[in-house]
């Protein structure tokens, strides 16, 4: 059976929830947020998304395997981690970009929020791949 | 820098197994990643020679508040024995491992169990071991339940529950140690213990917890039996891996904890700790002899080797430290081999009870040979490794004036002696039975690679009893800087 108002409903509320997930990423560090619940909330637009379309559209969606996701996730994590090696001070040091004085108070760049990013992803990868593999085992809307 | 490369090494290797699709490349970079991760842990042998121990905050946060990572001489020792049985464990699972179970990530989950355990022999403070444990525990736990056949169900479902159940234990130490000092840092808890005595009794709770939680891990006497009810489940590969480094790390912790903490009441944990490693030894080893299983002999084997090198801690000398890190990195080459020869036969014969196999030798010296030498070198007979080790052992009891438990161990030594000459007669030399036919896999492997890792196993045995001499050396060399624990706490808080 096809219901119009819930598709509708659900696909704006993935949108809904992944502008909300960037906002909590983006004000995460210094206040309430971060990658891993970002990733959480973004992960349960996608969750509605996937129970009303089928598992199949959450993959097209994504473009690719969930295992990728994950990859690129721990990748950009990597990345964060070993930037300050280069830089010459300990691993996992915050390494900050300058920035030009006008932006003070409104973009801080630097290693933490990279490594907030690969969390972000990372956390949809594996939580997309269990919900996948289970809507797959019980062949639920597909 | 130089000790967050081992936990860097494997995590690299996790991504790109995630990111690769090829089997193949998976295969070889594991290889690879597994290669660097040995010369890595080697290079770090003259560097801790030179500068004494290895020291790394962590995002630059300083010693009690940051993530410390430290490396004495214990544990670079430790670490080159895991990046060796890891090294070879990866190359013999490439033909012993089938291919179903290499596709679904059977390298990818071993990465994991290295990351958990570089973690935790490198870990500088609690909480952080706590967490390595957890890596290694998970990762540990779906390599043993990979391939999801109905005795792998039932022994890796034994195995998550029991050490659920010490991550349980080890969680509740770490919080009311932390309730009642404030602090997590192993260098910190130390010194703040040494300065005020008087808290101890009330660290009691807290540091029994841990304790229990290691004996858990380490598979001693009250607390064993995930390991017998699940070592023998997964393919032969998994178990020596398993054998080789698991129960091994739980005694590197009991012995960092010992060196840290415990001995401000030596009286009561030396007693603690000799009791439980006699009744390990004594209790594994008539347990081993009454099994007709291959894999379960040898698993019983484990908890008596773990008794050995407990009670050298329980020494407390120098000497029986010493003898307890030479005996661990033995038992680690010796137990991990005889697991190795264990998967050859299961590949060629399918089975590995011992009342069906026979003859073994006739059709393949060469494996005869690599099992006699790892048997003989657990039973300790000389030149192998084991010797040496339980030499060490011995002599270090009779130096402590601990008879009582000399005694034992010399007598288990016998026993030893008894059900690897049991496996020996049993596997190797008598007339295989005619009524009892169980159909050889087909087809039979390619072997070479699994040869080739136990010949170079077999060697290392060998060397490692005949140039005893400088490793005993550097093994005392760490057991003195244990003994010295204010060493410790002044390179890692620096001096105060």
């Amino acid at each position: 059976m096809q219901n119009i108002i819930l598709e509708k409903i659900a696909s704006l509320f993935l949108k809904a929830m992944i502008i909300v997930s960037f906002w909590l990423l983006l004000r995460g560090h210094d206040e309430p947020g971060g990658g891993f619940i970002a990733g959480i909330i973004a992960s349960t637009g996608f969750i509605l998304y996937a129970i009303v379309y089928g598992s199949v559209a959450v993959e097209k969606i994504l473009r690719w395997n969930t295992r990728n996701w994950m990859g690129i996730g721990l990748g950009i994590i990597f990345i964060a981690i070993i930037i300050p090696i280069f830089m010459g001070y300990p691993p996992l040091t915050g390494v900050w970009m300058p920035t030009p004085s006008f932006l003070d108070g409104f973009i801080h760049i630097g290693t933490p929020i990279l490594f907030d990013i690969g969390v972000y992803i990372a956390v949809i990868g594996i939580i997309l791949s269990i919900l996948i593999t289970i809507m797959e085992v019980l062949k639920w809307n597909s | 820098m130089s000790l967050f490369a081992l936990l860097l090494l494997p995590f690299a290797y996790i991504i790109l197994a995630l990111l690769i699709k090829k089997a193949s490349i998976k295969k070889r970079l594991a290889i690879l990643f597994a290669t660097a991760n040995f010369l890595w842990a080697l290079a770090l042998i003259p560097l801790v020679q030179f500068k004494e121990m290895i020291v790394v905050q962590t995002g630059g946060w300083q010693a009690p508040y940051g993530i410390t990572l430290v490396a004495d001489k214990l544990s670079v020792f430790m670490l080159v024995m895991v990046a060796i049985i890891f090294l070879v464990t990866t190359i013999y699972a490439t033909q012993a491992v089938d291919k179903e179970r290499r596709k679904s990530g059977h390298y990818f989950f071993s990465f994991g169990i290295l990351m958990g355990v570089n973690g935790s022999l490198i870990a500088g403070d609690v909480f952080n071991l706590y967490v390595w444990y957890e890596v290694m525990l998970m990762s540990s736990f779906i390599l043993i339940s990979l391939g999801g056949e109905k005795a792998q169900m039932e022994g890796s479902i034994k195995y998550l529950i029991l050490n659920l159940i010490s991550a349980l234990f080890f969680v509740s130490g770490v919080g009311l140690l932390y309730g009642n000092l404030g602090s997590l840092n192993m260098a910190d808890l130390s010194r703040i213990i040494a300065n005020q005595p008087e808290l101890l009794p009330q660290l009691n709770p807290a540091l029994i917890l841990m304790f229990v939680s290691f004996a858990i891990k380490g598979a001693l006497v009250p607390f064993f039996f995930w390991l017998p009810a699940s070592y023998h489940t997964p393919p032969p590969a998994v178990t020596a891996l398993f054998a080789g480094l698991l129960t091994k790390v739980g005694i590197y912790s009991l012995i960092r904890f010992y060196t840290l903490f415990l001995y401000h009441d030596a009286p009561f944990w030396n007693q603690l700790i000799l009791i439980m490693g006699s009744l390990s030894m004594i209790i594994g080893v008539f347990a081993a002899s009454s099994q007709y299983d291959f894999r379960k002999i040898l698993s019983f084997h484990i908890i008596s080797q773990v008794g050995y090198a407990v009670i050298a801690l329980g020494f407390y000398s120098v000497a029986g430290i010493a003898a307890a890190i030479f005996f661990l990195g033995h038992n680690m080459l010796s137990k991990t081999n005889a697991f190795l020869v264990a998967g050859w036969i299961k590949h060629h014969k399918g089975t590995l009870n011992l009342k069906t196999l026979g003859e073994v030798y006739k059709e393949s010296t060469i494996w005869g040979v690599l099992f006699f030498i790892s048997a003989f070198s657990l039973a300790g007979l000389p030149p192998l490794s084991g010797f040496v080790g339980k030499y060490l052992i011995i002599k270090a009891g009779i130096e402590a004036n601990q008879l009582t438990v000399t005694l034992i161990a010399l007598f288990v030594g016998l026993f030893t002696l008894f059900s690897m000459v049991k496996i020996w007669l049993e596997v190797f030399w008598k007339n295989k039975p005619r009524d009892k036919v169980v159909k050889a896999p087909l087809p039979p492997p390619k072997d070479h690679w699994m040869l080739t890792t136990s010949v170079v196993m077999a060697i290392l045995i060998v060397a490692m009893g005949v140039w005893a001499q400088p490793i005993i050396n550097f093994c005392e060399a760490a057991a003195f800087d244990l003994m010295n624990p204010d060493k410790y706490i002044e390179f890692v808080l620096g001096k105060s």
